[in-house]
């Protein structure tokens, strides 16, 4: 499903050159449960954000369902971002002025679904994460632990190809944690294709492979 | 879909900085304002003047008692009479028409109506010189001037007002100030000239009035119909030489009656609210421009602000053109309703000056559709650089910014 082919992706700071990546090859399959791994400012972030269609790498071939994303144009890229991925970042990006149902009904309106119909379905799967009566609350009215279940059911929404977490349990006690991480693994035997980022051993050991990154190389990739 | 989530999402943000937006759309409502208060105030001013001119093709001057005091020896002001206005219509050098008023309020009864009313005593001419036209019986004519017959002819809300139909009140006996008068006709609607009314007011011959309800020979005012050909400041001359003469006025002196030329004056006036119309207007567009600005700047600072919520939508699947529309939603939405409020405020402006001035209050619609779509387009216009700038977004590189 996702093929990486000798990524790099340098950014210019002022006058410096930053080589997030140097190189990455990878593959992986539907219904896989990826964790990556590696310190700070390793690349993980840049990686998820190149596969996930948010950037675009400096050099090499990146193919998503045997499609070449850098022949696709911009809306092609906003199409692939709202229907086939679904991203959960560390920093939950709820929209603040918006309930839970509006900011899990928004990937839906982009989509141009009917809006009966996906409210339908944001209640439903709202009901999945356990905020049935949350529904009307804005994101200050909700826990850590709410806000990442609302960010995580806005991302599944779509019923996406693949689902992107970064570091989705670092703002959450380890109770919280545990639990997105069972819906996660619940998901996952559903068939659902996860990619997850974490600096955590005991989080990453709960998914099926686990890559380690280090200075924008692969230094490791095992299957559990 | 997209559009109601634009517009809702352009309401919450412009509701969530309540007061930027009101200070960034305030070029915007003033220019609006000055707009409809300047038009709407023109049109009304100018429809006041145009129902106390004549409207009949020809000109009416004015005549009445007054003086302009210039220093001069000035006698005791002698009011206007029907001498005076027979010594003008006897004068036939000119061909006009000259037709004296005494108009008072005073009380109308038909068995238990009872009504206080204007009532007007005019030569049989003036309803000549006024266009009004017969809806049932008779006009009255000389005879009963001279006769000072007690007849009189009605405006057609009177029979309404004295609880009665037109056919009904057609040869009754009605009673002016006490005084039983014969209706002899009921004219036509007219409809309001904004002065007044001339449906609602009740007509009798000259001398009947002066005689029998007034008791008075003074003229509120002489009305001196000329045509259009004719050289008025010539006509001017002649009004001056005969009433100086019968009023007795020495050289010097000055005259203790006016002479207004409506129509002169009227043109003369049109021009004027024309030429300020015009400035007012340019100035109010280049405030709407310059709000336009306003609005241009705050929606960048407003870009810049919501950069992590523009790469947001992005990653859940905007596109370019979903954003684009968001921002430019935004935008009109902004300057829509700083012209809305301005709309208002220049409405208000209006009512209070034309019921200050007693002119009529017509809405200025065209202004108004005019406005709020140049508003509407001056948001579109300035909304369209900042709307792209967020559209331009690259979504990895705003989700990252603090
Ligand atoms: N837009 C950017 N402009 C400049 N440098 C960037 C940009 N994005 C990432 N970098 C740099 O690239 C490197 C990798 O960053 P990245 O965010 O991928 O790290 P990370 O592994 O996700 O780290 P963390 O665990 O702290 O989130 C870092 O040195 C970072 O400073
Ligand atoms: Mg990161």
């Amino acid at each position: 499903m996702i093929i990486l082919k000798d990524i790099k992706k340098e950014f210019q700071l002022g006058q410096q050159k930053v080589k997030a990546l140097k190189g990455i090859n990878l593959e992986v399959d539907k219904n896989d449960f990826v964790s990556i791994m590696g310190p700070s400012g390793s690349g993980k972030t840049t990686l998820m954000n190149i596969v996930g269609c948010l950037d675009t790498p400096s050099s090499g071939n990146y193919y998503l369902n045997n499609q070449l994303v850098s022949e696709l144009d911009e809306d092609s890229l906003a199409r692939i971002r709202n229907k086939e991925i679904g991203f959960v970042f560390q920093s939950f990006h709820l929209l603040a002025k918006n309930s839970a149902l509006d900011n899990v009904l928004l990937p839906m309106k982009y989509a141009g679904t009917d809006i009966n119909e996906a409210t339908e379905r944001a209640k439903y799967i709202l009901e999945q994460v356990g905020l049935s009566d949350r529904i009307n609350h804005g994101p200050s009215e909700l826990s850590g632990g709410q806000q990442q279940r609302v960010a995580i059911a806005r991302a599944l929404v779509n019923k996406p190809s693949i689902l992107f977490a970064d570091e989705p349990t670092g703002n959450l006690d380890s109770k919280t944690g545990d639990d997105v991480m069972n819906l996660f693994k619940e998901l996952n035997e559903e068939g659902q294709t996860i990619i997850l980022i974490t600096h955590e051993e005991d989080i990453a050991k709960q998914s099926r492979r686990i890559i380690n990154i280090k200075d924008g190389l692969i230094e490791s990739d095992t299957k559990i | 879909m997209l559009f109601k989530e634009s517009l809702i999402s352009a309401i919450s943000s412009i509701r969530s900085n309540s007061i930027r937006s009101f200070l960034t759309s305030l070029a915007i409502i003033i220019g609006t304002a000055a707009v409809i208060a300047v038009i709407g105030i023109g049109s009304s001013a100018e429809k006041a003047l145009e129902a106390s001119i004549d409207d009949l093709g020809g000109r009416t001057l004015y005549v009445a008692p007054g003086q302009n005091r210039r220093g001069a020896v000035t006698k005791g002001i002698i009011p206007l009479d029907i001498k005076d206005a027979e010594a003008l219509a006897k004068f036939k050098n000119h061909n006009w028409e000259i037709s004296p008023t005494i108009t008072r309020n005073r009380q109308v009864k038909l068995g238990n109506a009872n009504i206080n009313q204007r009532i007007g005593a005019y030569l049989p001419i003036h309803f000549d010189v006024r266009g009004y036209e017969l809806e049932l019986g008779r006009l009255f004519n000389e005879d009963d001037n001279l006769g000072r017959k007690r007849v009189v002819v009605v405006g057609s809300k009177i029979p309404s007002e004295l609880k009665t139909g037109a056919k009904n009140l057609l040869n009754k006996e009605i009673l002016i100030a006490g005084t039983s008068y014969k209706v002899i006709g009921i004219l036509k609607e007219e409809g309001s000239t904004g002065w007044q009314n001339p449906d609602e007011e009740l007509y009798i011959p000259l001398l009947t009035g002066a005689q029998r309800v007034f008791g008075t020979q003074n003229v509120d005012s002489i009305n001196v119909g000329i045509s259009n050909d004719v050289n008025v400041d010539e006509i001017m001359m002649s009004i001056e030489q005969i009433l100086r003469a019968k009023h007795d006025i020495g050289p010097g002196q000055d005259n203790d009656f006016r002479i207004s030329d409506y129509s002169q004056f009227s043109d003369l006036r049109r021009q004027a609210t024309g030429i300020f119309t015009l400035l007012i207007a340019a100035i109010a567009g280049i405030s709407l421009v310059v709000g336009g600005i306003g609005v241009m700047n705050i929606m960048l600072v407003s870009v810049t602000e919501r950069t992590r919520e523009i790469g947001l939508r992005k990653a859940l699947g905007a596109t370019h053109k979903a954003i684009m529309l968001q921002f430019i939603v935004e935008a009109v939405l902004l300057c829509v309703i700083g012209g809305l409020i301005g709309l208002a405020f220049g409405t208000f402006i209006l009512w209070i000056t034309a019921t200050l001035f007693d002119w009529p209050f017509a809405l200025p619609f065209g202004a108004m559709v005019g406005s709020i779509t140049f508003s509407a387009l001056v948001g579109l216009f300035f909304g369209i650089w900042p709307a792209r700038k967020a559209a331009k977004l690259d979504p990895a590189t705003s989700l990252r910014y603090e």
